[in-house]
């Protein structure tokens, strides 16, 4: 790559950062807005029977009493040098970051599975689907896939949990095992939560890499690649699934993103004690500012996922480069 | 207009039934000499479907009727998908073609917020509203209707930018098409410009993307029942499977009941908008 | 002289939704070694399906009959692995878009050295020096930083100069031009078309130029097929056809190039009318709607390909300066 095109690469990237910066930022300022506008005290709420002193050491501790811009600064600077806040109790104080720490690698855990086993199966059934374009194959696969992408994850994972686990009991449902500690058991738990996140995001994948193969194989460069008289795989590894892979990276990484809040209800469904988890207990205790920090570290996976797919597709597809010139 | 339906696929027709029946329960349900919908049944209680009679759907395992509860929660979570992706959808059109017609500041400022609306996903997001709006505090827990009316406000947030930046990447596409510079030129208002030449155009892809919402709507109003703060006391599809959830073992049909009927509207709504889409796709290829 | 390519008969019927559809009918057409033919039409004529159908890159929805013998040995009935070997080594194709028959996702080094090393099975060092060579030969100034380069880093005529630098690779006998010039800039188009006879003579290619332009193939082909509706109407050297030409059709093309002895401000004759419709099977001439000269034989009964005997051939009832 030539000096030029380098530092071209390199100041968008420079500017998806900063945008998405911008993006999170913005995203925690109006989270800090809403927690203002709550009708209670959120110190009151979060233990309703504390001593009025406790209440104002709270309320100082979580930056309430310096208005509303000065709440936002000091929950936004400390957010930035890893203190997430506290949850309260009645007679204890934990540290968000440490639920955080707990939390997190359960929940990108079960991100990770889902998408090794949705880009495992949608690749070889979009391909597959794509060369028998209009067959009858083509055609109940196409019928199949979209009412499954159409079934919201927590039904599915209600009716896996009735059918493998109450019903013929070949599944645990209820507790989590740290990959660490028993390999084996922590498969076998994730089963069930990561087949009912999978199920829809493979159905799509698959009807988008089909869309774009069926797509590719038109685009002219298809015939030519052929006519230089290589074998049909080479044609089909080498240029039609290169050039149709990114738009089905791009859309995985997008998930990726997705996926960090549709954890939420498979973690509760199945007693996950990921960042859903935290997020349903925060609610349900009424921890406000937990609450708020669980939710912007969210939005700023989301985000982060995102600009790193615009980023690495832009690297990785001339094509983007060519839109821009 | 009927021989047209006859001849639509077979997906056509079974979304179509199925949501015409949602909506008809929906409006007619008062009209209906039903019984108490949360009345509790002495005989029965959680018996399956078909196996007392009286009970179609069979009870729940606190002995409600499934039949009248399931008809009646139609009427909750059709009013809040509904409602909430009428106005959201409205508000959002609307900011979306103005800020792309108008470019400009207005622009820049309409497509961030939206941006940084969206980088919440949508789930968390209504969630974060309802648990700060809905929550009231210990002492007086908020009602019953102002966790309805919060829910759908929420629900309305969320879909603001999903339509709003539809209409706005739809918008930019045809305002800079001849006919409508053409109009500029003759000096034609902007409002008459919007009016006349970009809803009509735009429409049909915000309509398809609203059929999609009304999906997304029904998903996150039953993630949000299982999670505790959706409508109370099962009266939407959410609010009874997340009651039937803790008894998922003695009486199943009390989850997969709601479940089914979240999964057929969902599949439906999509079907429609897919169903938009290609036209549109079809028609854009024309051109 | 041998042979390279033997078509007789070939018609080309595609199966689509409105019916049958006659692409092309009953084409015969030879090629010896070395020896260029220029196929010449407006657009719809079937030339273009004509090309790739001999090569065998039609899609499903095609059906062929008639024979094509390549080097004397029958292909048009040869599965698709087999016709694979041909391809490249045997038989290339330079396709009418350079902006799009690139991959867009592949460098211009992967893709010119593809044939080399899949093909001729060179090292990956030896097909680097060999497309470093073709490159220099397809007078492409840095071949070595145009190995690194993506497609949408280049013009239209270097995207050509790399196609035909690809389609050559191999040293084909029988390369097909489907209007390899037809997208570029005027000026390049000359380039263009000096770069693919210098080549073909260079390497002893058989070459089939497919056009719209009859200027095009004038200078660079040894003789020129002129086709109509799916069907060769005219066939000759390239010399005897300007000199002698038959058909009214022929004529018609030649008068629709500009030409710089023309005073500006005439306007350039047209051939009024269209094609006829090609799923329809009707009597007469093809030509007969837009013909000048055209008669009630014309309408009512199809013309014979006629020869001259001098290899001259041609389809008309009533041909331009009589029969012979």
């Amino acid at each position: 790559m030539n000096l030029g095109g380098a530092l071209e690469t390199f100041k968008y990237i420079f500017q998806r950062v900063f945008i998405a910066l911008v993006v999170v930022s913005g995203a925690t300022f109006l989270l800090s807005l809403l927690i203002q506008l709550l009708p209670g005290d959120p110190a009151v709420m979060a233990v309703p029977n504390a001593m009025p002193d406790r209440v104002a050491l709270m309320r100082k501790d979580m930056g309430l009493d310096r208005g509303v811009l000065g709440f936002f600064w000091k929950w936004y600077t400390d957010m930035w040098q890893g203190n997430f806040g506290n949850q309260y109790s009645n007679n204890d104080t934990i540290s968000v970051t440490v639920l955080l720490k707990r939390a997190l690698p359960t929940t990108l855990l079960i991100i990770l599975y889902v998408q090794i086993v949705a880009l495992v199966v949608s690749v070889p059934l979009g391909l597959i689907s794509a060369y028998r374009e209009g067959s009858r194959f083509d055609r109940y696969l196409q019928t199949t896939l979209f009412s499954l992408s159409s079934i919201p994850s927590f039904a599915l994972a209600l009716i896996l949990v009735l059918i493998c686990a109450v019903r013929f009991d070949w599944f645990p449902v209820l507790g989590y095992v740290s990959p660490t500690e028993n390999f084996g058991e922590h498969l076998k738990g994730m089963v069930l939560p990561v087949l009912s996140l999978a199920v829809g995001i493979t159905a799509s994948y698959t009807r988008l890499l089909r869309t774009d193969v069926i797509a590719t194989l038109k685009d002219d460069y298809i015939m030519m690649a052929n006519s230089k008289g290589i074998s049909k795989s080479r044609v089909l590894w080498r240029h039609v699934l290169r050039a149709s892979s990114t738009t089905l990276l791009t859309s995985a990484a997008l998930n990726m993103g997705g996926l960090v809040g549709g954890t939420i209800i498979t973690e509760i469904l199945f007693n996950l004690p990921g960042l859903g988890y935290q997020i349903a207990f925060a609610i349900a205790s009424r921890q406000v500012i937990s609450l708020m920090s669980f939710i912007a570290v969210t939005a700023a996976f989301y985000v982060f996922f995102n600009t790193m797919v615009d980023v690495i597709a832009n690297i990785v597809d001339p094509r983007t480069r060519e839109r821009r010139v | 207009m009927f021989k047209n339906f006859l001849k639509k696929p077979i997906g056509f027709k079974l979304s179509a039934l199925w949501l015409f029946a949602v909506l008809f329960i929906t409006v007619t349900y008062d009209l209906f000499p039903f019984a108490q919908w949360d009345a509790i049944s002495d005989f029965s209680q959680g018996d399956g479907p078909f196996k007392v009679p009286g009970h179609i759907l069979g009870t729940s395992y606190d002995g409600m009727d499934m039949f009248t509860a399931t008809m009646h929660g139609a009427r909750m979570s059709t009013f809040v998908a509904v409602v909430s992706v009428i106005i959201g959808g409205g508000i959002g059109s609307g900011l979306g073609i103005a800020a792309a017609y108008y470019r400009g500041t207005f622009d820049k400022v309409m497509s961030s917020i939206f941006n940084m609306i969206l980088a919440i996903p949508n789930l968390v997001m209504s969630l974060a509203l309802i648990s700060v709006l809905a929550n009231g505090n210990s002492n007086e827990p908020a009602s019953d209707f102002r966790r309805v009316l919060v829910l759908t406000i929420s629900l309305t947030i969320v879909i603001i930018p999903i339509l709003g930046r539809i209409a706005r990447s739809s918008t930019l596409q045809w305002s800079s098409r001849e006919f409508v510079l053409a109009s500029k030129s003759i000096g034609t208002k902007n409002l008459e410009i919007i009016r006349r030449h970009i809803i009509p155009n735009v429409a049909p892809a915000i309509l398809a993307i609203g059929f999609f919402a009304v999906g997304v709507v029904m998903i996150a109003e039953g993630s949000l029942s299982i999670l505790g703060i959706g409508v109370p006391g099962g009266a939407s599809w959410g609010s009874l499977l997340a009651i039937g959830r803790a008894n998922l073992e003695y009486s199943p049909h009390e989850v997969y009941i709601p479940v089914a009927c979240i999964g057929f509207t969902v599949i439906s709504t999509n079907y429609f908008g897919d169903y938009i889409r290609a036209n549109l796709d079809k028609r854009e290829s024309k051109i | 002289m041998s042979k390279v390519l033997e078509v007789t008969d070939l018609s080309i019927t595609f199966d689509t939704p409105r019916g049958n559809l006659r692409a092309v009918n009953d084409a015969t057409i030879t090629l010896d070694q070395g020896e260029s033919i220029g196929v010449v039409g407006e657009s719809g004529s079937g030339k273009t399906v004509l090309s790739r159908a001999i090569m065998g890159l039609l899609p499903g929805t095609a059906t062929r009959t008639g024979s094509i013998k390549y080097m004397g040995k029958e292909i048009s009935n040869l599965p698709e692995k087999e016709l694979r070997e041909l391809w490249g080594t045997g038989m290339a194709m330079i396709f009418q878009d350079p902006m799009t028959t690139l991959n867009p996702v592949r460098r211009i080094g992967a893709q010119l050295t593809e044939s080399l090393t899949v093909r001729l099975k060179l090292s990956k060092k030896e097909a680097h020096e060999q497309a470093i060579e073709l490159l220099r030969r397809v007078r492409i100034a840095d071949p070595e930083g145009m190995m690194r380069k993506f497609p949408y880093q280049l013009s239209g005529g270097m995207r050509q100069r790399i196609m035909i630098a690809i389609a050559v690779s191999c040293k084909p006998e029988l390369l097909f031009a489907d209007e390899p010039t037809t997208a570029l800039d005027v000026t390049v188009q000359a380039q263009v078309l000096e770069l693919l006879s210098e080549l073909r003579k260079e390497f002893n290619m058989a070459m089939i130029l497919v056009t719209h332009d009859l200027g095009v193939v004038a200078g660079h082909t040894d003789k020129i097929a002129v086709m109509y509706a799916g069907d060769v109407v005219e066939m000759a050297p390239t010399r005897e056809l300007f000199k002698n030409m038959k058909m009214p059709y022929t004529e018609a093309l030649l008068k629709s190039i500009p030409r710089l002895e023309t005073p500006t401000g005439t306007r350039l004759p047209v051939i009024e009318g269209r094609l006829p419709d090609p799923t329809k099977n009707e009597p007469g001439c093809p030509f007969a709607n837009r013909c000048p000269y055209v008669a009630d034989k014309c309408r009512a009964e199809k013309p014979p390909l006629k020869d001259t005997g001098t290899g001259h051939l041609y389809r008309c009832w009533f041909p331009i300066g009589g029969e012979k």
